[in-house]
């Protein structure tokens, strides 16, 4: 009866496609595993280095600063990295964000940008609030190495001396995500 | 005369579930829902994060047999929760592992769940981050912005809390009705009930 509208099965969103910011200039690896559905807004150039993975719905914003992220990193769903501080103080780095090799940024992380830099290995646990101008990690030392921070100030350090352990773990594991996850990085290019 | 139906914000399957359109679900073809689940806006599952490994067996395996996220009747995932199935090395490989819930299990908003087993008639409060591995066995009460950590096992009638969480005290006897969410699930959809007072 109405074919001309039924011809087409799949349903077209009326709506015009999200565009909350400008495209960012981006440098990426060609190794990198970037979901489609990721988000990469900002002026500034972000940096993404070999073997990392970005997962689905991960936000990364530079519009604040540039972002780098090192080699086999994993950036999980929901994070939102150069997020914008609640504290105006403009910050005396050129850098947004750093995030050293082997860093784990889980669900729904929140990095804020202004000199922030995560230390090698780090992994910034669920709803972490990463506040501007905080250095964790090697080999910046002001939160040391293999030191857990839980709340309100309270810390442990772990002294397993697991790390090359983890790191060939974490390869593993982004191994298997390139199977998982299919990856995009020509449409952020 | 447009004779289409109105596009709820709800679509609502033959089994009764009511998945909302803003709902993310990725890698739909690995999660299984058993019916009468409400999935509300914003809500996450990571279907895509399979069980590899054992793809390389070739013959045809039975569909659903590779299910990422197993979830029964009458759940109930609010706004803005996530569901990840947990990872880890196994015999030398890293595999991502199902994640399964049993029926009438509420999870609140924003929460993040990546525990292997919740039992049936759970409640999950806002916030909360279940860790990996965790087993949640049933009638049990996580209050809101609890974490509990890796691995944790969780008997049945607890209520736990805390971060990191700890059992704090039993569900008291005759509590156990609290947990149904039949009448939870009549209150959202297209066309919802009000609760009965």
């Amino acid at each position: 009866m109405n074919g001309s509208k039924m011809s087409s099965s799949k349903r077209q969103s009326i709506l015009p496609r999200v565009q909350s910011g400008p495209k960012a200039p981006v440098n990426f690896s060609s190794s990198i595993i970037i979901a489609d559905s990721a988000l990469l807004t900002g002026n500034h150039t972000i940096n993404i280095s070999s073997e990392t993975v970005i997962h689905p719905r991960a936000k990364l914003d530079s519009s604040n600063g540039r972002i780098t992220i090192g080699r086999r990193c994993i950036v999980n769903e929901r994070t939102s990295i150069g997020a914008l501080s609640a504290d105006p103080t403009p910050s005396e780095s050129r850098d947004g964000v750093v995030i050293s090799d082997y860093a784990n940024i889980e669900v729904g992380a929140v990095i804020e940008s202004g000199g922030t830099l995560i230390g090698e290995g780090s992994l910034v646990g669920v709803g972490c609030r990463v506040g501007k101008g905080a250095r964790l990690g090697k080999p910046w030392e002001i939160v040391p190495d293999f030191t857990v921070i839980y709340s309100n100030g309270t810390r442990r350090i772990d002294k397993r001396g697991v790390s090359d352990l983890k790191n060939k773990a974490q390869a593993r594991q982004i191994e298997v995500l390139k199977r998982l996850i299919p990856s995009n990085p020509a449409k952020f290019q | 005369m447009s004779r289409k139906p109105v596009k709820g914000e709800y679509i609502e399957t033959d089994t009764g579930n009511k998945v909302s359109r803003k709902a993310i679900l990725i890698g739909t073809q690995h999660i299984m829902l058993g019916g009468k689940t409400v999935i509300q806006a914003e809500a996450m599952i990571r279907g895509d994060l399979a069980r590899t490994g054992q793809a390389v067996s070739g013959s045809a395996a039975a569909p659903g047999s590779n299910t990422a996220v197993a979830i029964g009747r009458y759940c109930y995932l609010s706004k803005g929760c996530c569901l990840r199935p947990p990872g880890r090395i196994y015999k030398g490989t890293f595999t991502f592992l199902p994640l399964r819930l049993g029926d009438h299990v509420f999870i609140g908003e924003g929460t993040v769940v990546q525990a292997a087993t919740i039992g049936s008639h759970v409640y999950i409060g806002q916030n909360v981050v279940v860790g990996e591995f965790s087993i949640i066995k049933d009638y049990v009460r996580v209050l809101e912005g609890a974490v509990i950590p890796p691995n944790m096992v969780i008997p049945s009638f607890s209520i736990v809390a805390g971060q990191p969480a700890r059992v704090i005290g039993e569900v008291p006897e005759g509590g156990h009705e609290a947990f149904e969410l039949r009448e939870l699930y009549k209150t959202v959809g297209n066309n919802p009930q009000p609760l009965p007072v």
